[in-house]
């Protein structure tokens, strides 16, 4: 076999076990024969050991040879020439996905083990493991994406998968409503990205990575933009990157995703998804070595981030929301740092925090019996106010960032009510001039549906 | 909608400042004076209203209770009633659970009608038109679901399904083919022709039935086309016979609140406005030090911190703009918190009268963090930051003010300008729709399926009066849902009592004798945990004795251990300690243990500083750095969590205090306290405490060599409820210290002499060890085996050698429950599994605690000892013989394990039989909390109870008391203790006594006991337990476990099956 053939397997499986995993779990139940519990552990074991196995061969053969840069190309999902559209599928290996990719596999593995364990008997154990199958994929696609159309499908298979997992326990109100927010803030991210694609394929003609910034591995290579151009398509996607990573003014939703069970949270929001924002301004990096101003809205938009979530995570008083903004801190730095033209050093950073507040959210139920540990070595109760700082600040202003901190920086109240409330508005504004018309036209009851009385009105016998 | 953009205008408008508010006082000018004479009655009605608030504390200690205690003074059912009116929630099982318990045997037909019989008592009998009794007619409504839904649904159902064209599957043949047989009597004689000219209603009723059937066959139509037209036909008599009837008199939803009212109204809900920012407040005002930065002003109270949080701010919310003028203005005018919140319930238009109904109400809007203000305030002296005096009443006038111009808002987005506030309600009410209307298809429906089950045919039914009718449907209607539910609860109760005491009966016969002289005798908590070890260990060694008394084996103290940090209750929640133990190293190994202190504290406050800093800008930076690192335990921890466990003990050993430790038990001075000198008991207190627990063991006499007492706990990992699974007579602690301090008072020989003195001769052979069992892992630790005699050695090994393979084989018997747990594992394997479980971050469900609890034995272990109990009885000793004739002794028992037995068992019911609402919900989402408690995901109420996979394998019954004593003791005993009476007379539990000297059993009820009569006298009879509950998951019924040769007068043992087991 030659080292190309090895290559080109090994690729295939990367890719391969998730996609065939979820196939597997999705065909099943819509077959109407769902896997038991112990065939879906099963499955979702064997296709992250081969995956992750197949990541880590790759990355030994690559070491081997000294290549940096591996793409596989899968063609055109869909090409229609009259319209000048196609949907180009590639994935490479470098310097970047490998490492995403390993953590990948190895936080979902991690936790995989763990859900399986701790989702036992629950109801919604398949439709967990679904869910986690896409997410998956949506991962590997993402980290390993050679276009910027392969980036956005895997970017929008974790969009789907973390919004319908925080929503998990659909029977109640609030984990659906904050599920539904954080889809839509996944869409106004979405937009911002498809439209940054669609601008770079106009401006160069396709999406490719490698054609767009020239022939050098990352993190080398040049885009063959303007650097007017660059700050526009760039804008947008740093605009599509603070969506999905939670930075400002989206940051409200981090807290939200905590709604799922522990290891969803844990895992998805906590470690990986967080990070995807990173990793699109990763890739795109020769975009941002363009435009100074650019990189300049990078670093405020990231410092900004982690400083808001600094003072925030002081105030809160629940482990989940504590560890929320603690991560949401380190995002923002691993952000400012790509904005700095540091490459290395984020994606570092990146695989550090990941693992580590993993393992911080999988333990938070544990919270207090770690303190109950702490007291006892410490042989007191534990210091309550930790905090160096406050002492020397004004007590006005210590109020005044108190408040700050506590009402989360306005930023879910300034969104709800300058952004959410005159788009709701108008089209209530519009619904009633419908009603008004239709009224009009039909000269009389406007509407049928207005007389259906709520189900709950009626008591049952 | 009156106008069409008048929402839109609104919502604009609202902006503007000039719009005046009728939530803020600056038009409306009521005065002080108007309000202040309500303030002095407040603190009362808040605090009447407060009962109805759950009553647990902090998560840390849990301390099972009864979930409904507001209601406790009403008798259970009405109780229900009352919890179900108050919180929303759910009283008894669902029907459809009912049945699949009634489907596998869990409840028999005969259950149902003995108890339908019961409950009807003479009105069975009575007679519902022409068409059967009142007992038939319940009977078929509960062995059959009638479906039912709303109004589109049935119609949807009736034209969609085959409802119409074939007999529901339930119904029997024959009675298929007699409501087919007088229906085609009636059609061809009546129907067709003549008959119909004559009756206009016939007509009515039949127009267009034969045309659709094509009646000019009708003499060759098959049986499938006369079912189809008798249901077509007993359709339309039905609903032409509901048609007009009254609607029966509802209880309208009580709506105090205004909330309620406008979101009924068509209205926004503001709940979840006001909840969002009280969630949050709420959980850093009782912080007990997770977050980095205190509250501003948290001691000066609840009000003043949320004013000076407030007061200067600049809202961005539609809703909360005007809340800094608002509390600027309250506070120029000099009103405190209790004035405010008068001037709230002024401006809300509540009047004196309806103030305790609304404040219960809206505290009950977020009543988990209200109960936990109200229990940080009232009963948590020994939490880090308790909350002041007053909370709550300050809580809520914060919340009425919150609400106020929520309401406010809410109200102008409805399209309600120009009225005040106290109209609102008033005005709401006129418009929320009343549904007092009676639904004909929904009637019609009932009785429709009724008549197939019961084989009434049309003609029958169209023969019924008008009043007949209304009769007809009053009786369906008056046995409702809750009704049913109700029946089949107390037949499920009456399914398992009636098993447990016909198995008592037959096996207080055949029960093995107790060994004349006993190698060693075992002394556990009355936990129905320890019910299979004990009866484990008696397999093992027959020559063994075993005993129960309550888990704090009456040493109640505070207790700090060498490497514990503070003193901690350890004794019933009722009992405030008086006295402080704390727990030394040995001299000679003090210098070790000081370094080893030093080593862990500096370890504690850098693993401290990590955990906090981890969380910060420049610490997080760092630990980035090390982040990589975290991956280790994260996967081993999750991969292969045993070993990783037996790693980190290893490890820890080395900064663990040194394994010589010794009690600092006897006090030299006066009074108790937590200084030295002051710490402990002295002798005469300790005799004190040994001669009680030693007559309530009835414990006297026939000492062994040995005598173990084992307190007992659980360890588990990622499970903020772990206080929970500890022993509930030491207030969720572990009882190990207070079994060690037992057996080192029992000990010593001071205070044998003066026990001797109360008539108990203690052997100078016999010597006391004390133990700790943890039920999670199974593992039993000695306490002071450095103190043992070399005389007691080889006893000793004896009895572990036994007590090892008993853990073994209770291991085994535990992971029948588990559904990842192989049957064919060993006890070896049983136990390595358990270890793994405890020592699992994944693991939801470290053991099942106190889940299937159903029974509490009190009484001598001779007649139970060898009975199969399934782990769900509690096992109490007591010695009728050994008591005086006021039954100091028992009363003594019963008045601490009849409330803490009821307390588990109620608390169990109600979180099973809701556990959304009266339990915390699944655990998966819980999101611990200012160190109190846990919430679901990042904001939402604070939730108490217990969790669904706590009790997800639970039988929801009131606990059964068997007690050894006569019918008249007891009596006696119900006439003297207020708290035992309430339970009993309320039928909060369920009560028998077994008569000491002839077996006979009297059963309470309705006041008074009766002689119960035994239903059936078999009781299967095994070998060993193994042989019992092997391969099965589900509950097992009774069964008598007497090794060969050992039983009195019994029969050979069979292979009987236990009910519904597979052969």
């Amino acid at each position: 076999m030659t080292y190309e053939t090895i290559v080109a397997l090994l690729g295939y499986c990367v890719i391969l076990c998730p996609a065939v995993l979820l196939a597997l779990l999705g065909l099943a139940q819509l077959a109407g024969r769902p896997l038991s519990e112990r065939s879906t552990a099963q499955a979702t074991e064997a296709a992250v050991l081969l995956g992750l196995t197949a990541a880590i061969g790759m990355l030994a053969l690559m070491l081997m040879r000294g290549t940096r840069y591996v793409p596989i190309e899968f063609g055109n999902l869909v090409f229609i020439p009259e319209q000048h559209f196609h949907f180009h599928l590639k994935l490479i290996f470098d310097r970047l996905s490998v490492p995403f990719l390993i953590l990948s596999y190895a936080l979902v593995g991690t936790v995989g083990a763990f859900a399986n364990r701790y989702l036992h008997r629950e109801q919604g154990y398949r439709r967990f493991f679904l869910f986690y199958a896409i997410f998956l994929l949506g991962m590997v696609v993402a980290s390993l994406a050679g276009t910027i159309e392969t980036l956005f499908l895997g970017w929008e298979l974790v969009g789907l998968s973390s919004a319908l997992l925080v929503a998990y326990f659909h029977e109640r109100a609030a984990p659906v409503v904050n599920g539904q927010r954080i889809w839509s803030v996944y869409r106004v991210a979405d937009a911002a990205f498809l439209i940054a694609a669609v601008a770079l394929h106009h401006a160069t003609g396709e999406g490719d990575f490698a054609g767009l910034m020239g022939t050098g591995p990352w993190p080398g290579g040049h885009a063959a933009l303007s650097s007017q151009q660059a700050l526009g398509i760039g804008l947008l996607l740093v605009a599509a990157a603070a969506g999905k990573s939670g930075l400002i003014p989206f940051s409200g939703w981090l807290p939200r995703a905590m709604e799922g069970p522990t290891p969803s949270s844990a895992v998805f929001y906590g470690a990986l998804s967080v990070h995807l924002g990173a990793l699109l301004l990763l890739r795109v990096s020769p975009i941002l070595d363009l435009s100074l101003t650019l990189s300049a809205v990078v670093v405020v938009l990231g410092l900004a981030t982690a400083l808001f979530a600094a003072l925030t995570v002081r105030v809160q008083a629940d482990v989940k929301s504590a560890l929320a903004y603690a991560s949401l801190t380190q995002v923002g730095l691993i952000t400012a740092e790509i904005g700095l033209g540091l490459r290395y050093i984020p994606l570092i950073h990146i695989i550090g925090h990941a693992c580590l507040r993993t393992l911080q959210l999988l333990r938070a139920p544990t919270l207090l019996r770690d303190y109950h540990r702490l007291e006892n070595a410490i042989g007191a109760h534990l210091p309550g106010e930790h905090d160096p700082w406050g002492r020397w600040l004004p007590p006005r202003m210590r109020e005044w960032l108190y408040r700050f901190s506590f009402e989360r920086g306005y930023f879910d109240a300034w969104l709800d009510e300058y952004v959410i409330r005159p788009f709701v508005a108008l089209f209530r504004w519009c619904d009633a001039a419908e009603r008004r018309w239709t009224t009009l036209l039909s000269g009389g009851k406007g509407r049928e549906s207005d007389q259906v009385i709520a189900a709950h009105e009626e008591e049952p016998l | 909608m009156a106008e069409p953009f008048s929402s839109f205008r609104i919502l604009c408008e609202k902006r503007s400042p000039h719009v005046s508010d009728s939530a803020t006082l600056a038009s409306n000018g009521t005065d002080v004076g108007s309000f202040a004479g309500r303030v002095p009655t407040l603190p009362q009605a808040i605090e009447h209203a407060a009962h109805l608030l759950p009553s647990q504390g902090p998560i840390t200690s849990f301390v099972h209770h009864n979930t409904l205690h507001a209601f406790e003074e009403l008798p259970f059912h009405a109780a229900l009633e009352a919890g179900s009116a108050t919180y929303g929630s759910q009283p008894y099982l669902a029907e459809d659970q009912y049945r699949r318990e009634l489907a596998r045997g869990r409840i028999l037909p005969q259950d149902l009608s003995a108890i339908l019989i019961e409950d009807l008592g003479d009105d069975a009998d009575a007679l519902i038109g022409c068409l059967g009794t009142r007992y038939q007619l319940r009977l078929a409504m509960l062995q059959h679901p009638l479906r039912s839904g709303t109004d589109a649904e049935m119609r949807w159902f009736i034209a969609e399904t085959s409802a119409l064209w074939r007999f529901k599957d339930e119904v029997r043949p024959e009675l298929q083919a007699r409501a087919v047989g007088k229906t085609q009597h009636w059609v061809m004689r009546d129907l067709r022709g003549n008959g119909v000219a004559a009756d206009p209603r016939l007509e009515r009723l039949a127009a267009g039935l034969f045309e659709q059937f094509q009646a000019d066959r009708i003499e060759h139509w098959n049986p499938e086309k006369w079912a189809g037209f008798t249901l077509h036909l007993l359709w339309r008599v039905c609903r032409s016979g509901v048609h007009g009837l009254a609607a029966n008199p509802r209880h309208d939803v009580r709506r105090a609140r205004h909330r309620d009212l406008l979101l009924a109204a068509g209205g926004p809900d503001i709940d979840p406005w006001v909840n969002k920012i009280l969630i949050r407040f709420c959980g850093c005002f009782l912080d007990q030090g997770f977050a980095a930065w205190t509250l501003p002003h948290r001691n000066e109270g609840f009000w003043r911190a949320f004013a000076e949080l407030y007061r200067q701010s600049s809202p961005i919310r539609g809703w909360m703009r005007n809340l800094p003028a608002e509390l600027r203005r309250i506070e120029a005018a000099g009103l405190s918190p209790l004035e405010s919140l008068a001037e709230s319930l002024a401006l809300l238009g509540v009047p004196e009268h309806e103030t305790e109904e609304f404040v219960a109400q809206t505290l009950l809007a977020l009543g988990g963090w209200a109960g936990m203000l109200w229990q940080m305030e009232t009963n948590a002296e020994w939490t880090v930051h308790p909350a002041p005096a007053g909370s709550l009443c300050e809580y809520l006038a914060v919340r009425l003010l919150l609400e106020r111009l929520a309401l406010a808002h809410g109200m102008a987005e409805l399209g309600l300008t120009g009225i005040e506030l106290a109209e609102l309600r008033a005005r709401l009410r006129s418009k929320v729709h009343h549904g007092q209307r009676a639904s004909v298809d929904r009637r019609a429906f009932a009785v429709f399926q009724l008549a197939q089950f019961r084989g009434w045919s049309p003609a029958e039914l169209w023969r019924l009066s008008k009043a007949e009718w209304a009769t007809l449907v009053h009786e369906i209607e008056e046995f409702s849902g809750v009704q049913r539910r109700r029946v089949y609860h107390l037949a499920f109760e009456r399914h398992y009592r009636n098993q447990a005491l016909d198995a008592v009966a037959a096996h207080v016969r055949r029960a093995p004798a107790p060994p004349v002289e006993p190698i060693f005798q075992f002394i556990t908590c009355i936990d129905e945990r320890e019910e299979s070890f004990r009866r484990h260990l008696e397999e093992v060694e027959p020559a063994c004795e075993t005993f129960a008394a309550a888990g704090f084996f009456g040493v109640a103290m505070y207790y700090q251990g060498a490497a514990d940090a503070n003193f901690v209750p350890l004794c019933p929640v009722i009992v405030k300690p008086r006295h402080y133990v704390v727990e030394e190293v040995v001299y000679s190994l003090q210098d070790s243990h000081r370094r080893r202190a030093e080593t862990r504290r500096v370890l504690g406050r850098a693993s401290h500083r990590f955990h906090t800093e981890s969380r910060t800008f420049f610490g997080g930076l760092l630990a980035a750095v090390v982040g990589p690192l975290a991956s280790f335990p994260l996967v081993t921890r999750v991969l292969f969590p045993r070993l990783t466990s037996r790693l980190a003990q290893s490890f820890g050993r080395f900064v663990q205090p040194p394994p010589i430790t010794r009690l600092d038990l006897e006090r030299t001075a006066d009074p108790p306290g937590p200084e030295p000198g002051h710490r402990g008991y002295s002798v005469p207190e300790m005799a004190e405490i040994v001669a009680r627990i030693l007559r309530d063991l009835g414990l006297t006499a026939r000492f062994s060599r040995l005598v173990i007492v084992a307190g007992h706990g659980s360890s588990s990992l990622n499970n903020p409820h772990e206080s929970a699974y500890n022993c509930g007579a030491c207030s969720g602690g572990r009882g190990g210290p207070n079994a060690r301090a037992f057996a080192h008072m029992a000990n010593d020989s001071r205070v044998r002499a003066l026990v001797r003195q109360a008539g108990i001769e203690i052997p100078a052979t016999t010597h006391f060890l004390g133990a700790f069992h943890n039920t999670c892992d199974d593992s039993l630790a000695f306490h002071d085996l450095d103190r043992l005699p070399l005389s007691h050695q080889e006893d000793f090994r004896k009895a572990s050698a036994a007590l090892d393979e008993a853990r073994g084989r209770n291991a085994h018997e535990r992971c029948r429950r588990f559904e990842s747990a192989d049957f064919r594992l060993s006890p070896a394997g049983a136990l390595r599994h358990v270890e793994t479980r405890a020592e699992d971050l994944s693991q939801a469900r470290p053991e099942y605690n106190h889940a299937t609890n159903a029974l509490c034995l009190v009484g001598r272990r001779a007649w139970s000892r060898g009975l199969f109990l399934d782990r769900r009885a509690f096992l109490t000793s007591y010695d009728p013989r050994q008591d005086d004739a006021e039954q100091t002794v028992l009363l003594r028992i019963l008045q601490a394990a009849i409330p803490v037995c009821a307390g588990i068992s109620l608390e169990y019911y109600f979180s099973r039989v809701d556990t959304d609402r009266l339990g915390c919900g699944s655990k998966l989402p819980h999101n611990i909390t200012s160190l109190l408690g846990v919430m679901e995901g990042a904001a939402s109420d604070l939730r108490p109870g217990l969790s669904q996979q706590m009790v997800e394998i639970h039988e929801p019954l009131r606990i059964l008391f068997v007690i050894e004593t006569s019918p008249a003791a007891m009596a006696s005993i119900l006439e003297r203790h207020e708290v035992i009476r309430r339970l009993v007379r309320n039928e909060w539990v369920q009560l028998a006594v077994i008569d000491p000297e002839t077996p006979r059993l009297h059963w309470y009820r309705d006041g008074q006991f009766e002689p119960y009569q035994v239903d059936s006298v078999e009781l299967p009879l095994v070998r060993r337990s193994v042989d019992w509950y092997r391969g099965w998951r589900d509950h097992l019924g009774f069964a008598s476990i007497v090794p060969a040769g050992d039983a009195r007068g019994a029969p050979a043992p069979d292979g009987t099956s236990p009910p519904g087991a597979p052969r």
